[in-house]
């Protein structure tokens, strides 16, 4: 009887500390996972803030304007993402994702983390779309994804509204 | 006179060299949209049954508005609901509405299916994104609002926030309301985000 009690005892401290440390892992628990670790941050901007990204600072800048509801954005950000990496001496290369302001802690670092994004990210929350636009393209109508290139003095070099083709950038850059 | 040749060829050479150097390389297409005030064309193009269907025998007594649509673009579905309702209330001022799909992506069982789902309006499918490249459409949606002689009234965007939740500016209401009352358009065009058109 008495071993029957320590089996039974036993038995339940396991079945408690199971169910303890299934509560505790999030990717056992199936509970959603609102914030995402080791994803870049992602900083809240205006249009006052993108007016400030877009100044000069003596170096190339590339800027990828995208969703994660895009989905040519999401083809070719493995892409863009490469095309930092490879030039980051070169170039700046900064993201500004057009989502939901709610998605800020959620899927925007959470996909850019699935790209190994480790480049300045930045969430462009604005009511006027049109003038945000309008900072940072004459050609730009607004569809994503836009991509665009500077040189050290703030003048266009490239730009792209769709999907880029990587050569043709890549050899912009080059050309800096 | 070889000499004349030779100097002019050369002059062209470097005029060549001269401007893909000194521009920056734009990528972008389409082309820009239509100014406003530019008379668009009768145009043709099917339907989702299949049928040919022309602006001229689409358009109301007073005009008609162009949306370019998209069967998957989230921002679309985003603003569904205000497109139908802005349909139905434009029909009744006599401004219909016509909804283009330039998507290659898109097949036409797809724009069917989704324009039956979605709007009471005809749905037109722009083979080859023609129209699209016309009016230098590059995203959905997009409007074109034509008065009842076919110009180019308003062009852009909708309004000024997809979720509908924070909407502050009507662009396409307040357009719409201020050419029918004989008055000027304020705002001819505006910007705002969207999926870009699947161009072949």
């Amino acid at each position: 009887m008495k071993k029957v009690v320590i089996s039974v005892f036993c038995l339940s401290s396991l079945f408690l500390l199971s169910c303890q440390t299934q509560k505790s892992d999030p990717k056992t628990s199936g509970a959603k996972t609102e914030t995402v670790s080791n994803a870049p941050k992602v900083t809240q901007i205006d249009e006052f803030g993108l007016k400030d990204l877009l100044k000069p600072n003596g170096k190339p800048l590339l800027i990828n304007f995208w969703a994660t509801w895009c989905e040519p954005c999401r083809e070719e950000f493995p892409d863009l993402v490469e095309i930092g990496t490879d030039h980051k001496d070169k170039i700046d290369l900064i993201t500004v994702s057009l989502d939901e302001l709610s998605e800020i802690n959620g899927n925007v670092p959470k996909f850019l983390a699935q790209m190994g994004s480790e480049s300045p990210a930045y969430l462009l929350k604005t009511r006027d779309q049109d003038a945000a636009i309008a900072l940072v393209s004459k050609d730009w109508q607004g569809a994503l994804p836009f991509t665009i290139l500077f040189n050290a003095q703030g003048e266009t070099i490239y730009s792209k509204q769709g999907k880029f083709k990587t050569d043709v950038l890549v050899a912009e850059i080059e050309k800096l | 006179m070889k000499k004349l040749n030779l100097l002019a060829a050369a002059i062209v050479v470097v005029a060549i060299f001269a401007i893909t150097a000194c521009t920056s390389y734009n990528e972008n297409s389409p082309n820009p949209p239509v100014a406003v005030g530019t008379k668009v064309e009768n145009f043709r193009l099917a339907d989702t049954s299949g049928a040919e269907r022309s602006l001229d025998d689409l358009k109301g007594k007073n005009g008609a508005i162009l949306v370019f649509v998209s069967a998957q673009c989230p921002t679309v579905k985003q603003y569904n609901e205000r497109i139908s309702q802005f349909a139905a209330d434009f029909a009744e001022n006599g401004i219909n509405v016509i909804g283009i799909n330039s998507n290659v992506s898109e097949s036409p069982e797809w724009v069917r299916s989704h324009a039956a789902e979605n709007y009471k309006f005809p749905v037109l499918i722009d083979k080859g994104n023609v129209l699209a490249d016309k009016l230098g459409a590059s995203l959905t949606p997009e409007i074109f609002y034509l008065n009842d002689k076919n110009v180019l009234v308003y062009q852009g965007a909708i309004d000024n926030s997809s979720s509908g939740e924070e909407i502050t500016e009507n662009y396409l209401r307040n357009a719409v309301e201020q050419s029918s009352s004989g008055k000027p358009v304020e705002r001819k065009t505006a910007r705002a985000v969207g999926c870009s058109i699947k161009r072949v």
